[in-house]
């Protein structure tokens, strides 16, 4: 799933708050050092994640709420779109989900 | 900048201030904390961008401010419209004192007691504000969601099926009045003491009274305290019966389930609008790529009402 933000461009916000932000402020050379040696590693993640991207995106996503749209609602439906979201909650914010229970 | 800016208010005001402090400096206003003798002033004024195309211009505002503090609404007292202060649009208000984050209001020990009737009572002053005082004011219908969630364009069958049982649920429409628009616990000034004032007027427009009294339900604004329905501070109840008390409108519980609903649908597509800001590059910031992604909790509030109100 591709879900936006990707990945990928979860991390280039991250690199642009870093080096636009925290780096100039930075006056330590050891820190300013170190940033930009986490700013690399973050790099080979972003490209790294770029390349594995999934070439099918959201369709099913897509034509699942092109339905509900249309009124094409069958029993069952609030469910299965709630799994999916638990789903994207464990990577997005695993503890929100202690909140229901 | 600063220099400039207090000498710019000094001349306006007529009186020698201190050293205006910038309080916060987001991405649409700027909020400046200044003195003048021993009157505690705060300026409003333009930033760069708008954080939604329906927010009102600061003049309007100040309109507002001044039409909701006549109507005896607990609010900051205005003090004056500036159309160019150093540069850009601003307003100057009175400072209240008291506490504004959320989430150190829903920590107060103890909350006031009195907090939820007190919010009842200045929601029903604000709806009872003259429509016609304020000819300006747009209004918005349910409509508008669909189409901003439409222009994000992001596929979110959770949000498709909130609307999906607004449309189909639909309560008779009421009277639309003057309603403030973002009516939650983070806009509230609070004290020991008790309700201090109201704040943040910039998305006061016409619509339906009671989605803007459960509007501080949505489960997003209780601050980590998601047992208090009410804004993490207090139950729904003593809120609904104050307000039908103070207008007469006698809102059942269902017709407030069907606008915290709405209000969470509206925050969930506010999430992505919020992501677009910044993958449009208008606005880039982690916070709001973030904020794309913490959408699915909102997604999730909405999928619980769903079964819920199916059970």
């Amino acid at each position: 799933m591709s879900e936006r933000p990707t990945a990928p461009e979860l991390v280039e916000s991250i690199l642009e708050f870093l080096g636009g932000e925290i780096l100039p402020t930075l006056t330590d050379q050891r820190l300013r050092f170190r940033t930009l040696v986490a700013m690399n590693a973050l790099s080979i993640v972003y490209r790294e994640l770029v390349e594995r991207l999934p070439a099918e995106d959201d369709a099913a996503q897509r034509e699942l709420a092109a339905r509900i749209r249309a009124g094409d609602v069958p029993p069952g439906t609030v469910a299965r779109v709630k799994a999916d979201v638990e789903a994207r909650l464990r990577v997005a914010s695993p503890r929100y989900l202690e909140s229901y229970e | 900048m600063i220099a400039e800016m207090r000498e710019a208010l000094q001349s306006v005001l007529g009186t020698d201030l201190s050293e205006p402090v910038l309080l916060a400096g987001g991405a649409s206003k700027e909020a400046w904390a200044v003195d003048a003798g021993g009157r505690k002033l705060l300026v409003r004024r333009a930033a760069v961008g708008v954080i939604h195309k329906h927010t009102l211009s600061l003049e309007h505002e100040f309109a507002v401010l001044e039409a909701a503090y006549e109507a005896g609404v607990k609010a900051p007292r205005p003090v004056q419209y500036i159309a160019d202060l150093d540069g850009r649009e601003a307003f100057v208000m009175e400072r209240l004192e008291g506490e504004t984050i959320g989430r150190r209001i829903v920590r107060m020990e103890p909350v006031p007691p009195q907090l939820p009737e007190q919010m009842a009572e200045e929601l029903a002053k604000i709806h009872a504000i003259p429509r016609e005082r304020l000819p300006f004011l747009e209004e918005a219908r349910l409509e508008r969601m669909i189409e901003e969630f439409d222009e994000v364009g992001e596929p979110r069958p959770a949000i498709e099926l909130g609307l999906w049982w607004l449309r189909e649920h639909r309560p008779p429409p009421r009277e639309p009045v003057v309603v403030h628009g973002d009516y939650r616990i983070g806009n509230l000034v609070v004290a020991p003491d008790g309700l201090r004032g109201v704040l943040d007027w910039e998305f006061v427009h016409v619509d339906d009274p009671v989605r803007d009294l459960a509007f501080a339900l949505v489960r997003a604004w209780r601050f980590g305290v998601p047992e208090k329905r009410l804004g993490g501070i207090g139950d729904a109840e003593p809120y609904l019966e104050r307000y039908n008390e103070l207008t007469g409108l006698d809102v059942r519980p269902e017709e407030l389930d069907y606008w915290e609903l709405a209000g969470n649908v509206g925050w969930a597509i506010g999430c992505l609008t919020q992501m677009r800001r910044h993958l449009s590059g208008r606005d880039r910031s982690v916070e709001l790529a973030t904020l794309g992604r913490l959408g699915a909790e909102v997604e999730y509030e909405i999928c619980t009402l769903l079964e819920r109100v199916a059970a």
